[in-house]
C-alpha cells in the first residue's frame, strides 16, 4: 500500500477527541489527587474560573465535577471572603474510594498504563544520557540528594520530580508537557506503591544511580535503571489489585498509605 | 525594543552559485547574537534602575505595581522576543516573604500548567508545586551567577517545568543598592523567537554555523547533523559572541554523542 495510503495514519489524524464525560474527568483527576493524597486534608482548591482555565474546560463542566466530588464527600465548598473548595479532612485513609478505583480498572489498562509511562521515561532516560553536560548531571545529583523519600507523601512528590527533572535532561520541551500530562491523569496511581517502605526505598536508590549513568552517557545503564523502578512499581499496583479482588487489603499491613 | 536583523541587504547567490560581495562571516553572525542580548540587557538595565530607586524596604504591592508597569509593555509587543519578565527580591528583601516573585508571563498559545492565556498573567506561587523548588532559589544558576558575580547573566538553553513548559532562555541581572543585591530582574527568551531572528543571517554565511552556550549545548544550527539542544564539543573555528556566554563554531562535525 502507498504511503499516503495507510489506513492507521491517515484516521488517526481525524480520531475521536477525548471529550466525552469532561466533568467526569475533572471529578476523576481530583478524586484521584485527593484519595491518593496529592492534595491533602483541608486544601483549598483553585477557584472555579481558574480550575476551569487550567483544564480547559467550561465553567459549567468544572461546577459538575466539584459537584460530584461533594456528593463523594471529598470537599466542601464554602461560602464568603474566606471561601472556596477544600479537601474533607478524614480519619482513615480513602480505603473503599482506593478499593473502587483499583477495581474500576481492569489489569490490562492497569498495565497498559505502566507500559505507556515506562516507555515514555526509558525514552527520556535515554535521550538524556545523550544530552546531559556535566553540571547538569551535578545538579540531579543534588537534588536527589536534598530529596525525602522517608515518607509515602513525600516520594510520590519527589518520584514525579525526579521523572519530571529527567524529562528537562532531553531539552525537549514537548517531552516535558508530556511528562506532566501523563503524571497529571496516573501519576498518583502509579506512585500508589511508594506508601511502601521497603520499595520506596528501593526505588529511591535506584533514581539515586541515574545522575552518574547520565553524567557518564551511558544510555543503556540510564534507560534499565528508570524502566526497573516503572517496573516494580507496576508490579506492586498489579498485586494491590489482585488483594483488593480477593476480597483483602490494598496492602500487606506494611504499609503506612497516604 | 527592536531588533532589526534581516538578511536583505546581506549576501545572496548568483545564478553561477558564486557569492556576491556581501558574504556573511562567522563573525557578523556572532556579533548579531551579541546585538540581540544587548536589546534585551538594555530593557534589564533600565528595570533595575527603577527598581534600585524604589529602595528598601519595599512592600510587596507597591513592589509589584511599579514592575507590572516595567514589565508589561515588552510583553505585549506584537512580535514580542520576551515571554516573561519580572524581578525576584532576595530572600530578606519584601517584608514577610522568604522569597517574592513579581513575574508577569506574556500570553501563552497552550500551556499543560497554565491553559491558554490572551493577556499577560502574573506567575501565582501560592501554587504548591512551587513550594520546594523555590526554597532553593538561591541555588538555582539564574539567580546565584548574578548574586555571586555582580554580572548580567544568561542561563539556558534550557525547558522551563515550572511555568512556561517552554525550550528558553532566561536573562537576569543583579539590582544592587548600596553593594547589596536586593534581587535580579529578568526576562525568559524562547529559543525559537531567537531562532527567528537569527536563521536568516546565519543561512546566509558560506559555510555551516552552530550557535552553542558556554556548555557547548546548541541553541541554532545550520548544519542538519549539529541538532538543537545536543552537546557539540568543537575543535575547529570558534567566534566568540561579546558580552554573551555564546560562539558560533564555523562547519561544526558531528562528533557529539547525540
Amino acid at each position: 500500500m502507498a504511503a499516503d495510503r495507510r489506513p492507521g495514519a491517515r484516521e488517526a489524524v481525524f480520531a475521536q477527541l477525548n471529550d466525552a464525560g469532561r466533568a467526569e474527568q475533572v471529578a476523576q483527576r481530583l478524586t484521584d489527587a485527593i484519595i491518593l493524597g496529592v492534595l491533602g486534608p483541608g486544601e483549598r482548591l483553585p477557584s472555579e474560573p481558574e480550575l476551569a482555565r487550567r483544564f480547559g474546560v467550561a465553567l459549567i463542566t468544572v461546577r459538575e465535577g466539584l459537584g460530584n466530588l461533594r456528593e463523594t464527600g471529598l470537599v466542601e465548598t464554602r461560602r464568603g471572603r474566606e471561601g472556596g473548595s477544600f479537601v474533607i479532612a478524614v480519619d482513615a485513609p480513602h480505603n473503599a474510594l482506593l478499593h473502587t478505583r483499583l477495581r474500576g480498572l481492569t489489569q490490562v489498562e492497569l498495565s497498559d498504563i505502566a507500559v505507556y509511562f515506562g516507555v515514555i521515561v526509558e525514552g527520556c532516560a535515554t535521550r538524556a544520557a545523550r544530552r546531559t553536560s556535566p553540571p547538569d548531571a551535578e545538579r540531579l545529583a543534588g537534588w536527589l540528594q536534598k530529596a525525602e523519600f522517608a515518607g509515602a507523601a513525600s516520594a510520590r512528590s519527589n518520584a514525579g520530580g525526579f521523572f519530571l527533572e529527567l524529562a528537562v535532561l532531553t531539552q525537549s520541551a514537548r517531552l516535558v508537557r508530556e511528562q506532566i500530562r501523563v503524571q497529571a491523569e496516573f501519576g498518583p496511581l502509579l506512585f500508589l506503591g511508594l506508601g511502601d517502605p521497603a520499595l520506596r526505598e528501593r526505588i529511591a536508590a535506584g533514581f539515586r544511580a541515574v545522575p552518574a549513568a547520565l553524567g557518564a552517557g551511558d544510555d543503556v545503564l540510564a534507560r534499565r535503571l528508570v524502566g526497573d523502578q516503572v517496573q516494580a512499581l507496576s508490579e506492586w499496583l498489579l498485586a494491590a489489585k489482585a488483594r483488593v479482588e480477593r476480597g483483602g487489603q490494598l496492602d500487606d499491613a506494611s504499609v503506612d498509605h497516604i | 525594543m527592536t531588533h532589526p536583523l534581516t538578511t536583505s541587504e546581506h549576501g545572496a547567490t548568483t545564478e553561477h552559485g558564486a557569492s556576491t560581495e556581501h558574504r556573511v562571516t562567522a563573525e557578523q553572525c556572532a556579533a548579531a547574537v551579541s546585538t540581540l542580548f544587548d536589546g534585551i540587557f538594555a530593557d534589564l538595565e533600565s528595570w533595575r534602575d527603577r527598581v534600585a530607586q524604589a529602595g528598601q524596604p519595599t512592600r510587596p504591592t507597591e513592589l509589584d505595581a511599579l514592575v507590572e508597569t516595567l514589565v508589561i509593555p515588552a510583553l505585549t509587543l506584537p512580535q514580542p522576543t520576551l515571554i516573561g519578565a519580572g524581578f525576584i527580591a532576595a530572600p530578606e528583601f519584601v517584608d514577610g516573604h522568604d522569597v517574592h516573585f513579581s513575574w508577569w508571563l506574556g500570553p501563552l498559545e497552550s500551556n499543560p500548567l497554565l491553559g491558554i492565556t490572551t493577556v499577560p498573567t502574573r506567575l501565582d506561587l501560592s501554587a504548591r508545586v512551587y513550594t520546594d523548588y523555590l526554597r532553593d532559589v538561591r541555588e538555582l544558576e539564574w539567580y546565584s551567577i548574578p548574586e555571586s558575580t555582580h554580572q548580567r547573566h544568561v542561563t539556558g538553553p534550557y525547558v522551563d517545568h515550572l511555568c512556561t513548559c517552554d525550550y528558553i532562555f532566561t536573562v537576569t541581572m543583579p539590582v544592587r543598592v548600596t553593594e547589596q543585591m536586593i534581587g535580579v530582574v529578568g526576562a525568559d527568551v524562547a529559543v525559537r523567537r531567537l531562532e527567528t531572528a537569527l536563521l536568516p543571517l546565519f543561512l546566509a554565511a558560506d559555510q555551516p554555523l552552530a550557535l552553542v552556550n558556554a556548555v557547548d549545548r546548541v541553541v541554532l544550527s545550520t548544519e542538519p547533523t549539529v541538532q538543537v539542544g545536543q552537546l557539540a564539543p568543537h575543535d575547529g573555528v570558534v567566534v566568540a559572541c561579546s558580552g554573551v556566554p555564546f560562539r558560533v563554531l564555523v562547519a561544526p562535525a558531528s562528533s557529539s554523542r547525540d
